[in-house]
């Protein structure tokens, strides 16, 4: 269980004016500024949970999930996962967690990935019986086959993403720490990542934090969403219920068999985008079924869609909103 | 304890395999290393052979025992550059690319693992020239050390690579706080040069910066004076203290500066 209370990590930065003049001054004197990454979240995760952390460039997530990984010590408020206080980074937390990040890389560049997994597990003292079985399960899982025998450097960026996620696992950790994992994958590779983790998390009852910005990594993964702005939590709950805090309108995607008039779509609704084939509508939920059945009567219909409107859209209301709040606040 | 230092052996192991595994990775690279190290090997004894030239003693050093310091010189080299500042360089780095996150989240001592990551199996052929300088050293002077003198300048050099070692965890500490130390480094590679000579050979402040600021005379000059069985008892004292010292300031700064660490974001 991961349990955070009134987190802050703040920065103290130094600040000068653009020009040659200010930069020469900053030698002899400096203005420093304390920046708020993390600025009071407040959250538990359960065991087994898979959560994702959403939010803009900046806003905090990669910071609050370095600092539940231990690597950064938070300036104040109190963060325990599994009973271990992270900063501490003792061995016992150590031997329960896994970071991965998809702009990093653990895997020895010239060697094979073989090697790195056998490091680790010289690393996290796992017995050799164990480890076997371990890199056999991901071999099967993730679809290593021969790769984990060729230097890391021949293998492709998904090919790479796949072994450093077997890399961090060697161990079996309880808590999975994701920072952008699918970062640069095809859309193929982002979907095994995805059903790796996953599985794995189902298959183990692993713990799972993520950080992402492809909608779609969180929405096929996380139950969960922590949407975090500007170092606050600006949202705690599932996907399903943000989307109707924010955008409780549906998505009805009409095709049509010919060219449909802009007249012909008055009262059904308003249009997001259409085509001379093709319309997408926002429609109150209280209003789909009548608009349906109107469009079916009156329009010719090839084929209907009910929806809620993209993540994406979501996301951005959202955060465009509680920055109207924060500057009629201020 | 002794389970703690059996697992640490172990990841020793690890480590120096997979170095030697890197190193074989590219047999073209492995083969040129070689060639160039013997080059450079034989090349620490030309300075010597200029002076000497001219010259039969210099601050009261003969050819043959100024080749006893230049051949603890070349064995610290080897140690040096095949043992401490692949792995280190690497370091610095790390803390640029923010990759250090890997190495603080294993279960094992940070500063090991670090320290340990990286070997260049190559350099050992300094080892082999510094015990060939040995030789000739000896020949030279024309008798051979004391037992007492030989154990004594063992232990002397165990103390000289604890120094050299802990003067590099303290410039790698620097990297935490200015991130760009590459020129840290190459200042010390240029200093620890002088340690190719006898202490006595430097005079006024050059002396009090070789020997107390940047403790090299201890490194090479003292580990020769013991097996010339000459080595004073300040000395000798000075030489077990400086790396106790050094090693535990090293030591702490590094525990300091790693909770500096902010790891590159992204």
């Amino acid at each position: 269980m991961i349990d955070v209370r009134d987190l802050r990590k703040h920065y103290r930065v130094h600040r000068r004016a653009p020009g040659l003049w200010p930069a020469i001054r900053s030698v002899f004197s400096r203005t420093y500024e304390t920046v708020p990454a993390v600025d009071g979240i407040t959250f538990e995760i359960a065991e087994g949970e898979r959560v994702g952390f959403l939010g803009p460039n900046g806003a905090g997530k990669t910071t609050t999930l370095k600092v539940l990984s231990g690597l950064l010590h938070p300036t104040s408020g109190d963060v325990r996962v599994h009973g271990h206080v992270p900063k501490d980074r003792d061995d016992a937390f150590l031997r329960e967690i896994m970071l991965v990040t998809g702009q990093k890389q653990q895997l020895l560049w010239d060697l094979p990935p073989a090697d790195t997994f056998d490091l680790n597990r010289a690393i996290y003292d796992v017995p050799r019986a164990e480890f076997r079985k371990t890199v056999d399960e991901l071999v099967d899982l993730l679809d290593l086959g021969s790769l984990i025998d060729k230097p890391t450097r021949q293998l492709s960026l998904g090919e790479r993403m796949k072994c450093e996620l077997a890399a961090a696992l060697v161990h079996r950790p309880r808590v999975l720490f994701l920072d952008e994992p699918t970062i640069g994958l095809d859309v193929n590779m982002q979907t095994v990542v995805r059903s790796f983790i996953r599985t794995y998390n189902e298959r183990h009852r692993a713990t799972l934090v993520l950080t992402s910005h492809y909608m779609e990594d969180v929405a096929a993964l996380c139950p969960r969403v922590i949407v975090i702005d500007k170092g606050v939590l600006a949202y705690d709950g599932s996907l399903e219920q943000l989307s109707r805090r924010v955008r409780p309108e549906k998505h009805v995607v009409l095709r049509f068999s010919r060219e449909v008039d802009a007249a012909d779509l008055e009262g059904l609704g308003n249009v997001v985008t259409r085509e001379p084939a093709s319309v997408v509508l926002a429609v109150a939920p209280a209003d789909v079924t009548a608009v349906v059945s109107r469009a079916l009567a009156r329009l010719p219909v090839e084929d209907l869609t009910v929806q809620n409107p993209p993540l994406e859209e979501v996301m951005s209301e959202l955060f465009t909103r509680s920055r109207v709040e924060r500057e009629a606040a201020s | 304890m002794t389970r703690k230092l059996g697992r640490y052996l172990t990841l020793l192991v690890h480590q120096v395999r997979a170095s030697v595994l890197l190193s074989a990775q590219y047999r073209a690279d492995f083969l040129i290393d070689g060639a160039i190290e013997v080059l450079w090997a034989t090349n620490a004894v030309v300075p010597l052979l200029i002076v000497y030239g001219q010259r039969s003693s210099i601050a009261g050093w003969t050819f043959g025992e100024a080749l006893l310091v230049t051949a603890f010189f070349t064995l610290l080299q080897g140690v040096l550059e095949g043992a401490i500042n692949p792995s280190l360089t690497a370091v610095v780095e790390h803390v640029r690319k923010g990759t250090l996150d890997f190495v603080l989240l294993k279960p094992a001592d940070a500063q090991f693992l670090i320290s340990t990551a990286r070997f260049q199996p190559w350099r050992a052929i300094n080892v082999v020239t510094a015990g060939i300088l040995f030789v000739i050293a000896f020949r030279n002077i024309g008798e051979l050390p004391s037992l007492r003198g030989v154990l004594l300048a063992l232990g002397l050099v165990v103390g000289s690579v604890t120094t050299l070692y802990s003067l590099w965890i303290l410039t790698v500490s620097a990297a935490f706080y200015v991130v760009k130390v590459d020129n840290l480094t190459y200042l010390f590679g240029s200093i620890f040069d002088a340690a190719r000579w006898p202490a006595s050979v430097f005079k006024g402040a050059l002396r009090i910066l070789l020997t107390i600021v940047i403790p090299l005379a201890a490194m090479t000059t003292y580990p020769a004076e013991a097996l010339l069985g000459r080595v004073s008892p300040t000395s000798a004292a000075v030489a077990v203290i400086t790396p106790v010292v050094i090693a535990t300031a090293a030591r702490l700064i590094w525990v300091r500066s790693l909770s500096r660490y902010t790891s590159a974001s992204g």
